[in-house]
């Protein structure tokens, strides 16, 4: 290799990297304008914050009961008012949102490793692509609840078994996009000139497909988050939800739904917060698609 | 009598047409102010596993199955076992033959008269699908002697017998010939009680209508117990199914149900003063328990325990699963009663000490090993107790987890030896049975809650059994209930209540261990 | 179409397949059985052997399964444990409750979600454009079961206008059928309205954004018109799609619907067999749920089949 040859390849090289970055940066700054994202991330920071210093903002500790404050309504001791056991709301909520970011981070992790696995597998195993998407449509035609109800009994209720459950049920839907969209990606011209140029599978995948697959699928995610939390919700108000005493958005409703004539506020709050942050991931998601998926954001910009 | 005080106050909050209305709810006779006719709706929360009166003993199925279903005998008001299909019995000095004559007329739904046929194979039947077929384990067979009148051969001299074939746990109902061979859940439904069945739609009700050619027990004035003369007035009754305790009571406040079986208390304070709601206290409804597992560590070592019995604070434990309606009781009996053992045990109840359960915890060696707590999700009590109890144990300083489950897999779990140190259960229609009904659960034959078998408590369980009079049976529960202080094996948390509401247009409504829905009648 | 029928049909058996093994993986992992719920709490363990032995809960998975194939091959779901009847019959009294919730709830998203939609791309950029959208966005991030609680209270309670709860049989009082259905309906639509919404407003701006529309527009045909003949049959296509989709979501969340409003749907019936160990009723009933599912899913495909343009030639 002549030193000019290697001065060239230098430079093409960095060329990209810089190309790179500045794409990075450009990418990083429209998500930012993008009001939607905006106000949907500043949601997400503050909800995180929230889990994170619960600690420090608590007034009081999650599990501390007391029975003299059975049910007592917002006041300036307590915010969010006490509920049966006579324990803050407020601070439950505040510890609750552990729960539920805890529970919707691992199962947007685990979805999204198990579905790009499935997905990619399936798109590029001829032999698996049957077995594997017929097994999918079989999780499918499941009602999703249901699924997570029965393995929630099965394993019993935690939040791990939780966080198992709802992969299982959210696993299928994020496999076959990932499919898709390879799929499509594979079909590429650039793809072939990768093979032409001697690149092996793992890189092609790795570096091309996965890449160029990797827009939907975070916009699909984004969503898994804001339905797990959710679904916390629905399988605490069924029953096989994260355990007391600890708390989560999910069985403060639970524990509040009976009383929530007496005691609006147990159950109102924590339904609040759950919206609010459901909201705030759905504008995420809003503001990766539009700038994600040119499609879509061409379709905004029209007339 | 707090039923009383509590509808003396209403009374004053009701005004003049109250006062009327209520009166006529404790006339012992009958007034003119029933009223044949109508439909009323009930409301309980879950399914009854089964219509088949004698195959389960769940609260769920008795509600609905008492009012279709009689039995021979069974308890008065006064808890007292009271004839009420048989005429009565003949037990011979030897306690080894008891002859039980039957009423004659009688009629099932099915327009048959009841006669001993009937009566030998049903309690056949109990022998095999009986929820608590051990009952008839003392009666050796079961003989026709006569049309009406039916004569038990005995094992041995079994003087507690008349009782606990009495008991409405899984009551020992009649029902005709014809259903004798059917498996359990799959006989014809008919009984000879006011009420006969029609639907059963799972999940959603069960319909029951009056069955006109009821041949009502003239040898008393009213109803009295689960027997005495009754009468249906209405025409109809259904049992709605709603899980949702805040959906019960808003189809409560919307008028669209009549009587809930239980109310949440925060939802009966406000509805105290409603003039369209009455309520109705049953005080005495279950026993709040919290049971050990004796056979591991660290619930094996009686210190332990003790520091757990004397370390709880029953109060809060109270206030909390039962939602404010509670009696602080250290018996293993409701006070007053029979069997009252009076204050033995009283200086172990209620402590909340949480200093000397240290030093005692220090005394068994314990090293914060963990606790694990079971408890389910599908009785409310049970949960909010074993969240209270843990929280108080952190206190004392003992690492308590709890794990809830559903109630099919915590009854896996406490049949199993491991895995489990605590359980919390509300017993409900054990203490009502009186002693022998609730030490059986603790001492063999049957596998005890605590799962090691105690040898004095096994010994004083047969000693109560067999003790010939009320005086010796006493006797014997007095060292039972000092005894149970000893090992600490179970603690007693405290009586719970249960508050029953109803539309104020539902006349003559008397709490009891079921809704009866006979003699009661809606206002014209 | 006929040939597309049968090709769906026969790739639904797979599927199926695997539903059923899957139910089988569930019954294997969960614990305890229906014995305890049959035997009471006092139940010996010899008590609870012999209501297992007779239930044949005794025998190993494996053979349970087998024995279950056959019989399913016969057209035999077998008999629930606790309910008196059989699988089929109780799945099948309680699919109209099910199925009026989903359809009637899939209907008022439809509907709604359409016009929302629409309204949101006509008036493109003006305030009925984000009030729209953010009427759609508040729909979609609301916890529909809470939502429910919040009804009862409010038009149940307070203001007495609809009934708590409970079921009223279309056939046997349509009016009262339509009263008991509207709340749930309406809780159970929320969610899916704000989808539908926002689909039918891309895909609209997609197609109102071409030249053949702004050519019919140039040419004064009235706005009307260009909205329902034109733009909105090219908009169906997605729209279409995303309804298919949601057909299965609201299956699946009138399990939670029922439970708030005290339906007897499937979603309970299958609950409460989970919640007893009822394990023909979960088999069955799980079965039946997916055949409903897959069904309505062909279903869906043949619509989209019907609107496609390229499949037809009148435009």
């Amino acid at each position: 290799m002549t030193t000019e040859a290697a001065s060239d390849t230098l430079s093409i090289g960095r060329e990209i990297r810089l190309a790179r970055r500045r794409r990075r940066l450009t990418f990083v700054r429209r998500l930012l304008a993008h009001p939607s994202f905006l106000v949907g991330f500043v949601i997400l920071v503050l909800f995180t914050l929230t889990a994170l210093l619960a600690d420090v903002i608590a007034p009081y500790a999650p599990t501390e009961l007391n029975y003299r404050f059975i049910l007592a309504p917002p006041s300036k001791e307590f915010w969010f008012g006490t509920d049966a056991y006579g324990r803050d709301v407020l601070s439950r909520i505040i510890y609750g949102t552990r729960v539920s970011l805890r529970i919707g981070i691992y199962v947007v992790v685990m979805t999204g490793i198990l579905g790009t696995l499935l997905g990619t597998l399936a798109s590029y195993v001829k032999w698996l692509d049957g077995l594997i998407m017929r097994s999918l449509d079989g999780l499918m035609a499941f009602p999703g609840v249901l699924l997570a109800i029965a393995l929630a009994a099965a394993l019993g209720p935690s939040e791990t078994n939780a966080i198992i459950a709802l992969t299982v049920t959210f696993t299928p839907r994020t496999a076959r996009i990932v499919r898709a969209s390879v799929i499509v990606v594979q079909g590429m011209q650039f793809i072939e000139a990768a093979y032409a140029a001697g690149a092996g599978h793992a890189r092609i995948i790795f570096r091309y497909i996965l890449a160029n697959a990797l827009s939907p699928l975070i916009v699909q995610l984004t969503f898994v988050f804001a339905v797990s939390i959710v679904a916390e919700a629905i399988l605490s108000f069924l029953g096989v939800g994260p355990p007391p005493p600890a708390p989560s958005l999910g069985n403060i409703i639970a524990d509040g739904r009976s009383n929530i004539q007496e005691a609006w506020w147990i159950a109102v709050f924590p339904g609040l917060v759950i919206a609010v942050a459901v909201l705030g991931l759905n504008l995420m998601g809003d503001g990766l698609r539009d700038i994600l998926d040119p499609r879509h954001s061409s379709a905004r910009d029209r007339p | 009598m707090k039923t009383h005080l509590k509808m003396a106050s209403k009374l004053r909050s009701l005004g003049v047409i109250g006062v009327f209305a209520l009166a006529a709810v404790f006339s012992p006779l009958p007034s003119l102010a029933q009223v044949k006719g109508g439909e009323i709706v009930i409301v309980q929360g879950s399914n009854p596993p089964s219509l088949d009166g004698m195959s389960t003993s769940s609260q769920a199925s008795r509600n609905i199955n008492m009012n279709i279903y009689e039995t021979l005998y069974g308890f008065s008001e006064e808890i007292k076992p009271i004839p009420i299909l048989a005429e009565g019995v003949d037990i011979s000095d030897d306690g080894l033959t008891y002859v039980f004559t039957l009423r004659k007329g009688v009629l099932f739904h099915n327009g048959d008269e009841m006669n001993a046929g009937d009566v030998k194979a049903s309690l056949e039947r109990y022998r095999v699908v009986g929820a608590t077929k051990n009952l008839l384990a003392p009666v050796k067979d079961i003989e026709i002697t006569g049309d009406y009148e039916v004569t038990f051969h005995m094992v041995e001299n079994t003087p507690t017998f008349l009782e606990a074939f009495s008991s409405p746990r899984a009551p020992a109902v009649i029902i005709p010939e014809e259903d004798g061979a059917t498996e359990a859940g799959k006989n014809s439904f008919v009984g000879t009680g006011p009420y006969k069945f029609v639907e059963y739609v799972p999940d959603d009700h069960v319909t029951i209508e009056r069955f006109d050619d009821y041949t009502a027990d003239t040898r008393s004035e009213g109803i009295d117990g689960f027997g005495g003369k009754k009468t249906a007035w209405l025409d109809r009754v259904i049992f709605r199914i709603i899980p949702e305790p805040g959906a019960q009571v808003a189809a409560l406040e919307a008028g669209e149900v009549q009587i809930l079986e239980q109310i949440p208390m925060p939802a009966a304070r406000r509805l105290e003063s409603s003039p369209d709601i009455n309520l109705f206290k049953n005080a005495r409804w279950a026993f709040t328990t919290f049971i050990f597992n004796t056979s591991v560590s660290p619930s094996d070592n009686v210190k332990f325990r003790e520091a757990v019995q004397v370390g709880l604070n029953m109060e809060e434990i109270m206030a909390i699963s039962s939602e404010g309606l509670y009696t602080l009781n250290h018996r293993w009996q409701y006070e007053g009663t029979t069997y009252d053992p009076g204050m033995i045990g009283a200086e172990y109840y209620n402590q909340a000490d949480t200093e000397r359960a240290k030093a005692l915890l220090a005394e068994a060696g314990y090293d914060g090993e963990e606790f694990s707590i079971l408890t389910d999700s599908n009785i409310p009590q049970h949960g909010r107790s074993a969240v209270v109890i843990a929280e108080q144990l952190k206190g004392m300083g003992i690492n308590a987890v709890i794990n809830q489950v559903d109630w099919p897999t915590a009854l896996n779990v406490r049949m199993q030896d491991e895995g489990w140190n605590g359980w919390t259960l509300q017993m409900g229609i054990e203490p009502y049975l009186g002693p022998v009904g609730l030490i059986a659960t603790l001492a063999s034959p049957a596998r005890p809650h605590f799962v090691k078998p105690d040898a004095e408590l096994d010994a004083l369980y047969q000693e109560l059994i067999k003790g010939a009079t009320v005086e010796a049976r006493q006797e014997t529960f007095k060292k039972i209930q000092a005894h149970l202080y000893e090992i600490f094996a179970i603690i007693k948390v405290g009586d719970s209540g249960l508050m029953h509401a109803a539309r104020s247009s539902v006349k003559g409504f008397i709490p009891f261990r079921f809704p009866r829905v006979y003699d009661i009648w809606l206002e014209g | 179409m006929i040939r597309f029928l049968i090709y769906r049909l026969l790739s639904a058996i797979p599927v199926l397949f695997v539903v059923t093994l899957v139910t089988f993986l569930i019954m294997w992992l969960v614990p305890g059985d229906i014995s305890a719920e049959i035997g009471g709490i006092d139940a010996t363990a010899a008590d609870l052997q012999a209501i297992r032995e007779r239930l044949g809960l005794d025998q190993p998975l494996w053979e349970r399964a087998l024995r279950w194939y056959g019989d399913l091959f016969r057209g035999d779901l077998g008999h629930s444990y606790t309910l008196n009847r059989s699988v089929i019959d109780a799945v099948l009294e309680r699919l109209p409750v099910t199925l009026s919730l989903a359809g009637l709830a899939l209907l008022l998203a439809t509907i709604i979600g359409m016009l929302l939609g629409i309204l949101a791309s006509v008036r493109h950029n003006t305030w009925m454009d984000q009030g729209a959208m953010v009427t759609a966005l508040v729909g979609l991030s609301i916890p529909d079961f809470w939502f429910g609680i919040v009804m009862i209270i409010l038009f149940g309670v307070w203001l007495g206008w609809l009934p708590t709860g409970g079921f009223v049989p279309l056939a046997e009082d349509p009016v009262g059928w339509a009263r008991s259905m509207v709340l749930p309906a309406f809780t159970l639509a929320i969610t899916q309205m704000g989808v539908i919404a926002r689909m039918t407003r891309s895909a609209m701006l997609d197609v109102l954004g071409q030249d053949y529309i702004r050519t019919a527009r140039a040419k004064g045909m009235r706005a009307r018109t260009v909205i329902f003949r034109h733009a909105l049959r090219n908009a169906m296509i997605p729209i279409i799609t995303v309804v298919g989709v949601i057909s299965g979501v609201l299956l699946s969340g009138a399990v939670v619907i029922e439970t708030v409003f005290s339906l007897p749907g499937v979603g309970r019936l299958i609950i409460g067999a989970i919640q007893r160990r009822d394990f023909p009723i979960i088999q069955g009933g799980l079965l039946i749920t997916a055949c409903v599912f897959v069904f309505v899913n062909i279903l869906v495909d043949m619509a989209y089949v019907w609107f496609d343009p390229r499949g037809r030639d009148d435009d």
